[in-house]
């Protein structure tokens, strides 16, 4: 019946979004699973929990994708399913080959699911199909690998918890589901299993695990009841007992990302709206009664402060944990080392550092290739790393966190470092500016970044380091940020990106040269000092100040953009960049600090070196936005240091 | 581990007392059982056009228990393979029990598993369609298990 087809394919079609976002958590969960079930299969055993989870995700990867006929990605779910069904059931033992597959298999089905997302081609599946198929069926004659054993104890004691479900406690939030979740917080789960009492009432019981004996009271008030079972009640562990189930996202929602973004410029109008109603305000304040006037002050305090709540609150819905980047990584990292014939070992820190979805989003690429290029290029292979004294297996380090509204991720290896000699030949030869000296850091990146250049002869799959490294700071510097560079060729090399948290409204300094005024984004900014323009000393073409026992390279806005600064008896000077990238950005008056909304040029042809953007402030005035990490790079670039 | 934060979460608690007058229509709950959300959303929407139908879901078998203590369902749409209860357990439950014996039962599986539809009908259940489903045959067998169940609920 092509209508109830054609109408089926509406019915579908309208629930995309929630097949993409069901999907993406299905397949975080079992990579997770994955790399659990590898771990385990390194000491001999099979983890049971780990099988079913990615079981479970595939099943509902099948499910879900029948729905919306997306049938590559349906048929692989259902090689998989049959292939884990057998590992689960015993009929197979689980083999190294075996977890290949399965990882290969889970990122094959992402590769489809977001070919479909994106209006790809989507990526034929064959191959891969057939290596699961042999692997399922090649059970009876291969009985070697690890299988799920029968029975695990955690050794604890075995207490029966009773769930009796009210109305009252549903109100307060408290179900069976809440309350299983509980329970395995606690210890292992060994049965769960409804009954109706006497008096026609239902109640759950669960039997429970756990070396810790509950602290009773807590449980009561949410209608739970402990009992001890003795070693003669023990026995009778039900054959349907219940594996330690995913972490529901019974608590979360899921918002479109569009309808945030929407939330975002109505508060962002709300900022503007504050900021001319302070303007309006000031003007009226001499003509109002002091005492009249102290109410309408504290009903502006209290609104700045709902404003700020409100910006925050709506930002953190934003934040998103880096530690879902950073997983995917480790299935990165493990094929690229075997490609590159290297022993990679990754070490991932501050996994729940929170970042801007959309930012994460937009780092996932150049994180990727900062990854790809430390195994390619970074470490060395292990015979060459032993001769250098150094253990075979190299270490790549995955580290974010953040500083105020900066957030910093860190991609270091313990490789030979960046080889200088090798990037300033190469840069000679694909013409590229290289200046004389020593090269420093941040002089090494410009070259390593410079469009054209790459340290290899021959481009390989991995990592073309050429446009690679030019797109990895574009895409850095597109959403405000840096990339700075640590390179040793003892220690290894460490990029680091510093990322503003946040883009749209953002607090500013205000600052003024000669009739013009500026807005510096403030988690650009480390430090305002004050100078005596005494204290400045020349430096060839270039102006230091004193700064911590050391100097500090001086920029002047004036210069910069060609203003005619009005004279000071003491400059305002931002401190901005870090280590040895700093640099103080020199200002005639620093006069206050805002919020303010960041309008970016969306025209190109107005993209100005060192403006970041636009806003306006409350009295109606539009005022630029520094790009604080070009000026800093034009200090460098002049060689200030 | 005590004390853990429980976000409130909307319930459906109230009892709506449904008179019984022979050949009007009936306020019925539809009670939907799977553990994909997505897919509670297409039950949900195919099964829209079915008349005065109200909806109360349930992500795990054990909460589609819960549920049905306290909210009266004229049918449950039921996934088989779900963490920690099994849909034949939900169904071998509902049908062990007085209260709940006379609900039809449409249970409404991942196809691909064929043992599971002798299992189902074994264990009871009233009507049996697999996934990927056609929004029109799941509202028209809703609707007739709906019929069925509000002239003469019972077996």
């Amino acid at each position: 019946m092509p209508d109830a087809e054609r109408e089926a394919g509406r019915f579908s079609d309208s629930f995309l979004d929630d097949y993409f976002a069901e999907c993406d958590e299905h397949l975080r969960a079992m990579r997770a699973a994955l790399l659990k079930l590898e771990t385990a299969l390194r000491d001999g055993r099979l983890d049971p929990g780990a099988l079913e989870q990615i079981f479970r995700g595939c099943h509902s990867i099948k499910g879900l994708s029948g729905m919306v006929e997306l049938t590559e990605a349906e048929t692989l779910a259902h090689e998989l399913e049959s292939y884990l069904r057998a590992l689960r059931d015993a009929e197979l033992g689980l083999v190294p080959a075996g977890v290949d597959t399965l990882v290969d298999g889970v990122m094959e089905l992402e590769r489809v699911i977001v070919a479909r997302r994106d209006r790809l081609p989507v990526p034929p599946s064959a191959a891969l199909i057939a290596r699961v198929r042999a692997l399922t069926a090649g059970g009876a004659s291969a009985p070697a690998g690890a299988r799920t054993a029968a029975a695990v104890t955690s050794g604890g004691q075995r207490w029966q918890a009773t769930y009796v479900p009210t109305p009252a406690l549903l109100e307060r939030g408290v179900n069976v589901n809440t309350v299983r979740e509980r329970l395995q917080e606690l210890g292992t789960i060994v049965s769960a299993m409804p009954d109706v009492r006497a008096g026609g009432g239902l109640a759950f019981t669960f039997v429970v695990e756990t070396a810790a004996p509950p602290a009773l009271a807590e449980w009561e008030r949410d209608g739970i009841t402990w009992m001890r079972l003795g070693e003669a009640e023990r026995a009778p562990a039900a054959a349907e007992a219940a594996p330690a189930a995913a972490a529901t996202a019974a608590h979360f929602v899921r918002v479109d990302l569009a309808r945030l973004d929407d939330l975002m410029r109505i508060i962002g109008d709300l900022v503007i709206d504050r900021a001319r109603l302070a303007e309006s305000l000031a003007r009226v304040e001499p003509h109002v009664p002091a005492n009249e006037w102290q109410a309408v002050h504290e009903h502006r305090s209290s609104l700045d402060r709902h404003v700020r709540d409100l910006r925050h609150g709506v930002m953190r819905v934003r934040l998103i944990p880096v530690g879902d980047v950073f997983d995917r990584m480790v299935f990165v990292v493990r094929d690229l080392a075997r490609e590159y014939g290297k022993q990679v070992r990754l070490e991932l820190h501050g996994k729940a550092t929170e970042i801007d979805k959309f930012l994460i989003e937009r780092m996932m690429e150049p994180v990727l290739h900062l990854v790809r290029n430390a195994i390619a290029h970074g470490l060395e292979g292990p015979e060459a790393r032993q001769r250098a004294g150094k253990p075979r297996e190299g270490t790549i380090t995955l580290r974010a966190s953040t500083v105020g509204d900066t957030a910093l991720i860190d991609v270091e290896d313990d490789g030979q470092g960046v080889d200088a000699a090798a990037v300033t030949a190469r840069a000679r030869a694909a013409g590229v500016p290289v200046p004389d000296g020593p090269l420093d850091a941040g002089a090494l990146l410009d070259l390593i970044c410079a469009p054209g250049l790459s340290t290899r002869e021959t481009p390989d799959r991995g990592s073309g380091r050429g446009v690679g490294m030019a797109a990895v700071r574009a895409a850095v510097q597109e959403v405000g940020g840096t990339l700075s560079l640590e390179t040793d060729p003892r220690r290894g090399t460490r990029f680091t990106l510093e990322l503003p948290v946040t883009l749209a409204i953002t607090d500013a300094i205000i600052a003024t040269v000669g009739d013009r005024t500026f807005a510096v984004p403030q988690n650009s900014v480390s430090e305002v000092i004050e100078v005596e323009p005494a204290a400045v000393r020349q430096l060839e073409n270039n102006e230091i100040i004193p700064y911590r026992q050391g100097t500090l390279p001086l920029v002047r806005l004036s210069r910069v953009f060609g203003v005619a600064a009005a004279p000071r008896p003491r400059l305002h000077v931002f401190v901005t960049g870090r280590g040895a990238g700093a640099v103080g950005v020199a200002v005639d008056r620093i006069v206050g600090q805002k919020e303010i909304v960041v309008r970016t040029f969306g025209d190109r042809f107005i993209k100005v070196h060192g403006v970041a953007g636009a806003t306006e402030l409350g009295d109606g005035r539009v005022v630029l936005i520094l790009d604080v990490g070009a000026l800093v790079r034009s200090g460098e670039a002049r060689g200030v240091r | 581990m005590p004390g853990a934060p429980h976000t409130p979460r909307v319930y459906f608690t109230t009892l709506a007392v449904v008179p019984f007058v022979p050949g009007a229509t009936l306020v019925t709950n539809i009670l939907v059982v799977d553990d994909s959300a997505t897919i509670r959303r297409m039950v949900r929407a195919a099964l829209q056009p079915v008349a005065e139908a109200q909806f109360v879901e349930a992500e795990t078998g054990l909460e589609a228990i819960e549920r049905l203590a306290f909210a009266p369902v004229g049918l449950i749409v039921l996934d088989l393979n779900m963490p920690d209860m099994h849909g034949l357990e939900v169904l071998r439950f509902v049908r062990a029990h007085a209260t709940y014996r006379g609900i039809p039962v449409l249970v409404l599986t991942t196809r691909g598993d064929d043992a599971s539809r002798g299992a189902a009908l074994a264990a009871g259940a009233t009507a049996y369609l697999t996934k990927p489903f056609a929004p029109a045959a799941l509202a028209a067998e809703a609707r007739r298990l709906l019929e069925r169940g509000g002239v003469g609920a019972g077996r």
